[in-house]
């Protein structure tokens, strides 16, 4: 079969297949169901491993890595989402918030899919090793960061349910502050040291490669933004007794600040970053 | 099925008889020894503080219920303290039922109360153990724990907090991740709170701290609960290090002053702050509610969880009804097949069957005026082969009194000949 009908037939498919995961979950969530408890891990295993090809298809399609457009780091971040995820089910006792981790997935794999253009023409440097890690760790971090957010977010209504004596589905199903609470802490230090490696990449070696680099561009300052923001979010929890509830605000800003400046500076700013 | 229950529990008698009831664990091989010698072919009794129930299979299916009824209080020594009135009984499936619905938890004095189930397990391995079990009630015992883990495992029927201190536990574990590494502290010692501390020893907390006006009576409950003693004035000192609070003072005015609240959240690094309020009139300023990271209940809001939670409870009684119903069917095909009419005419084909299949294999070999013959022949030997134990079950099953002994006969020759697998039970 032609790579190019691989490539279009899981395009069209990872979004229904996401959105498939999601029901599951969600149907686990709010009601007990033994059939499907047992079905979902391994069909989020299936859904992974299709996209891990759907991501290779394309590299061998394009003759390069999907990460040279917004709509291919979306999809390269939808994928790392469900790595994640898969990760905290079989490594941690941290129960029923594949919903709320694989529905961010599935947004974001369904704007990738509608909106990826098929590039053919790259440039020579997106075969350099070096913007390789500079892109991976970039990628990592920020989905670290969007877990932070996720366990934030679930936090906040945990938090919000508890505090009130409303306890609804949320109650029963998460699990508890404390848990959630580190689990977005940790995501969001594993997330910073990411980001401060990109950077640190970035600022140092990316001049070696590209002679036209300007360090006034949006998407540095955009992102040297964010990291400031999130040093100084862990320098508050560290030193200044912030807990709880408003570290895990705190996520959810970052998060936002992290996806609007993503948009905005591949939508609305030219920049060698965005590379078209 | 001669399947009969006879018993007293909560519905019927109040604690004052039902203790005269109660059989502990070193008199129940005893006591099955001499029912079963007396009554029946199989049996097992169950006891515990809200309930004694024997269930068995009788002997003669004739006998009157207060025959039973007096042995079991001869037995146990009570028919002076026990009326029979006490006692109810069930006969046949209405017995099956009743011993799936107290498995399941929902005869419980609380509705779900799990408990049970361990309870009807012990009961069953003893009398197993002491020998009074026979094939149906081992079947029985596997039946009734698959009720009781199918409705754990399917329904919400035992989820959630039905004590008010038990809701202060399972608010305490959504708040905290390891009990173990936290701190408790009790100031007063009101009953409640006394028990919810007890609960959160159970739960394997890892530090108590009691504050009582009463020096010995903080002394005294520390020595039962292990942990530390400090003086009521100790006790911001207290707050300061403790993850969980619980307060049940009888004091007319507040204890702990939102601003008390405050500057120890302060002092604390803002660490999370779980109070139980108990204490009526209330003894920690409700103001302290709105403090970030300070989760402060009083005894209404945990009522009100009691209430939620027994409301959920009684939601999940359809499918609890419906496993029950389905388990009894399943009981029920198992135990036809115990029946000896289908298992003669299943011995039957299942030898016929062998037989054509091997004359098939072979009738080749033979001319053509032998193979009638060889089909002649072959019938012959199976119909040999198959009349003695035909004999014996007809026999056994005609007589009546050996009952047991024809359902293990049945039960052996279909483990032998491999006519098992559409009664196989899948817990």
């Amino acid at each position: 079969m032609d790579v190019m009908v691989i490539v279009n037939l899981l395009r069209l498919l990872l979004p229904l297949l996401y959105a498939v995961l999601v029901v599951m979950y969600g149907v686990t969530f709010f009601q007990t169901s033994p059939r499907l408890e047992r079905t979902k891990h391994p069909a989020l295993i299936a859904v992974i491993v299709l996209h891990l090809s759907y991501l290779t298809a394309r590299t061998i399609a394009f003759d390069h890595p999907p990460i040279t457009s917004l709509f291919e780091i979306m999809t390269m971040l939808a994928c790392c989402m469900g790595l994640a995820y898969l990760y905290v089910e079989f490594r941690t006792h941290v129960q029923n918030t594949g919903l709320f981790v694989l529905s961010l997935a599935l947004i974001f794999q369904t704007i990738s899919s509608l909106f990826i253009r098929d590039l053919l023409v790259i440039p020579e440097y997106l075969h350099s090793l070096v913007l390789g890690f500079h892109v991976s760790t970039a990628l990592l971090g920020y989905t670290a960061l969007s877990l932070a957010a996720v366990y934030g977010l679930l936090y906040l209504m945990l938090y919000h349910e508890i505090k009130s004596s409303r306890f609804g589905m949320i109650y029963s199903r998460l699990p508890n502050l404390e848990t959630l609470e580190s689990m977005s802490h940790r995501s969001e230090v594993f997330g910073f040291v990411l980001l401060t490696l990109a950077i640190l990449i970035g600022v140092i070696w990316l001049p070696v490669v590209f002679k036209d680099i300007s360090y006034l561009d949006p998407k540095l300052i955009g992102t040297i933004a964010i990291w400031i923001l999130y040093a100084l979010a862990l320098m508050a929890k560290r030193k200044g007794g912030w807990q709880g509830r408003k570290t895990m605000i705190v996520s959810l800003v970052g998060f936002a600040f992290v996806f609007l400046s993503m948009i905005i500076v591949n939508v609305y700013l030219s920049s060698f970053h965005t590379f078209h | 099925m001669n399947l009969f229950s006879i018993g007293i529990s909560h519905h019927t008698a109040p604690v004052d008889v039902r203790e005269h009831m109660y059989v502990s664990a070193d008199e129940l091989p005893r006591v099955l020894a001499q029912l079963k010698e007396r009554l029946f072919s199989e049996c097992m009794l169950v006891s515990t503080c809200n309930r004694t129930e024997l269930y068995g299979i009788l002997q003669d299916p004739s006998v009157a219920d207060r025959e039973i009824i007096a042995a079991l209080l001869t037995v146990k020594g009570a028919a002076e303290t026990v009326h029979p009135d006490h006692f109810t009984s069930h006969h046949a499936g209405a017995a099956l039922h009743h011993l799936f619905r107290v498995s399941a938890g929902v005869d419980s004095m609380v509705i779900g109360d799990i408990q049970i189930l361990n309870q009807v397990k012990e009961a069953f391995q003893t009398a197993r153990d002491a020998g009074s079990l026979g094939p149906v009630m081992n079947r029985l015992m596997q039946a009734s724990l698959h009720v009781g883990k199918r409705v754990r495992t399917e329904t919400t029927i035992c989820e959630g907090a039905v004590s008010v201190s038990y809701a202060a536990v399972e608010l305490a574990s959504k708040i905290f991740a390891d009990l173990s590494r936290k701190t408790a502290l009790l100031i007063g010692a009101g009953e409640t709170g006394e028990l919810t501390l007890k609960h959160l020893v159970g739960k394997g907390i890892g530090k108590v701290v009691v504050a009582n006006r009463t020096r010995s009576r903080a002394d005294e409950l520390v020595a039962q609960l292990g942990g530390e003693a400090i003086d009521y004035e100790q006790m911001e000192t207290g707050l300061r290090t403790s993850d969980i609070v619980i307060t049940s003072v009888n004091s007319p005015t507040y204890v702990v002053q939102s601003e008390h609240v405050h500057q120890v959240m302060r002092q604390r690094g803002n660490n999370p702050l779980f109070i139980i309020d108990i204490g009526v009139p209330r003894n920690v300023n409700p103001a302290a509610k709105k403090i970030e990271n300070v989760f402060l209940y009083d005894i209404d809001a945990l009522s009100a969880i009691v209430d939620r939670n027994l409301q959920k409870r009684t939601a999940a009684m359809p499918a609890v009804t419906r496993i029950i119903r389905e388990e009894m069917v399943e009981f029920f095909r198992w135990h036809k097949s115990l029946e000896v009419a289908p298992t003669i005419q299943e011995f039957r084909n299942t030898l016929e069957t062998i037989r054509q299949d091997e004359v098939q294999k072979h009738i080749n070999r033979f001319t053509a005026e032998d193979r009638e013959l060889v089909e002649l022949v072959t019938r012959r030997i199976v119909n040999k082969i198959l009349h003695q134990p035909l004999i014996t079950l007809k026999q056994g099953a005609e007589n009546g009194g050996g009952e047991a002994e024809t359902t293990l006969r049945i039960k052996v020759l279909r483990e032998l000949f491999g006519m098992t697998k559409h009664t196989e039970h899948d817990g």
